[in-house]
């Protein structure tokens, strides 16, 4: 049994996504640098990253796409499928921080063959601070056909 | 001081293209999402993904926008194995402004991915604290076997002096 895709006809323009908290402790950042085949040193190298004015090792700005891609599928569901994820970061994250995914839905409208896109506007907050801001097109199916 | 220079300029319009050297493969799909801490089982269980409609497990989908894994190189002194330009700039710290992904389809495990990267441009903008800094803007486009695009990665990237903080 896998899970529901959200019903396109059942979504608001304004309505939020749930918030989606991911942390990013120093095992963290080793695993997604591993993942990725990142080896660069900014993630987990203290002293070098303070040799470049660093306060921390930091998290690598593409995982910021990833969770922002990640809270948007988590509300869509399975059968959704993103087409664009626009991102521009406003703050640095470093090891130890914990970021949370906020969203909403700003415009919806119908594609062809039964298919809809819902645009999100997408916040990655780092406590009070902003670390990246998103435009993220979801393609999503009707209901009716599944 | 001036930061973009002719020589840096002459860089704008270069291409380099690495070639898929194996598939994509289930193994790289689950470590992402391990990594991630994503238990969405359509990266992992096939019958799962089957029933949502596709062929088989997919791709997370900023996976293969993910820079390091095309290049093969061994690492640099900081450690780097990934496509970079090795830009002519003094000594600098490099930050990421942003990232525009387009996808056209779910990558599955056994696509071969092959990026072209382009260097479209390069401006220099002066910077809060009062120096100047490069914004240098590439696109990558990512094709599968047969040629088609399969993802778009518009990005660009700030160099700061370190000597001018």
């Amino acid at each position: 049994m896998i899970r529901p895709t959200i019903d396109p006809a059942t979504i608001r323009v304004g309505d939020a996504l749930p918030a989606r908290e991911q942390c990013f402790t120093q095992v963290d950042l080793v695993a997604y640098g591993a993942a990725t085949w990142d080896w660069h040193r900014l993630h987990y190298d203290l002293e070098y990253a303070r040799s470049k004015k660093l306060p921390g090792t930091l998290v690598d700005g593409q995982a910021f796409g990833a969770v922002l891609a990640r809270a948007a599928l988590d509300w869509a569901g399975p059968r959704a499928f993103i087409m664009r994820l626009n991102f521009k970061m406003k703050s640095m994250a470093f090891a130890g921080d914990t970021l949370v995914a906020q969203g909403e839905v700003t415009a919806m409208r119908a594609l062809h063959g039964g298919m809809h896109l819902a645009t999100l506007v997408q916040r990655l907050m780092n406590g009070e601070r902003v670390c990246a801001e998103a435009v993220t097109d979801v393609r999503i199916p009707s209901s009716a056909g599944r | 001081m001036a930061l973009l220079t002719d020589e840096l300029r002459a860089w704008i319009g270069r291409e380099v293209h690495y070639p898929a050297r194996e598939e994509l493969g289930r193994a790289s799909i689950r470590y992402f999402a391990l990594a991630m801490g994503d238990d969405n089982p359509l990266y992992v269980d096939d019958a799962y993904a089957r029933a949502a409609g596709y062929p088989s497990v997919i791709a997370p989908p900023t996976l293969i926008c993910e820079t390091c894994q095309y290049a093969h190189r061994p690492p640099d002194e900081d450690g780097y194995i990934g496509h970079e330009w090795h830009l002519p700039v003094p000594d600098s710290r490099m930050i990421r402004a942003g990232n525009g992904y387009e996808f056209m389809r779910p990558v599955l495990p056994g696509d071969r991915i092959s990026v072209t990267w382009k260097l479209e441009d390069i401006a220099e903008r002066s910077s809060s604290g009062g120096g100047t800094q490069l914004f240098v803007s590439s696109v990558a486009t990512y094709r599968d076997a047969a040629g088609a695009v399969v993802a778009v990665n518009r990005e660009t990237l700030v160099y700061q002096p370190l000597g001018a903080q």
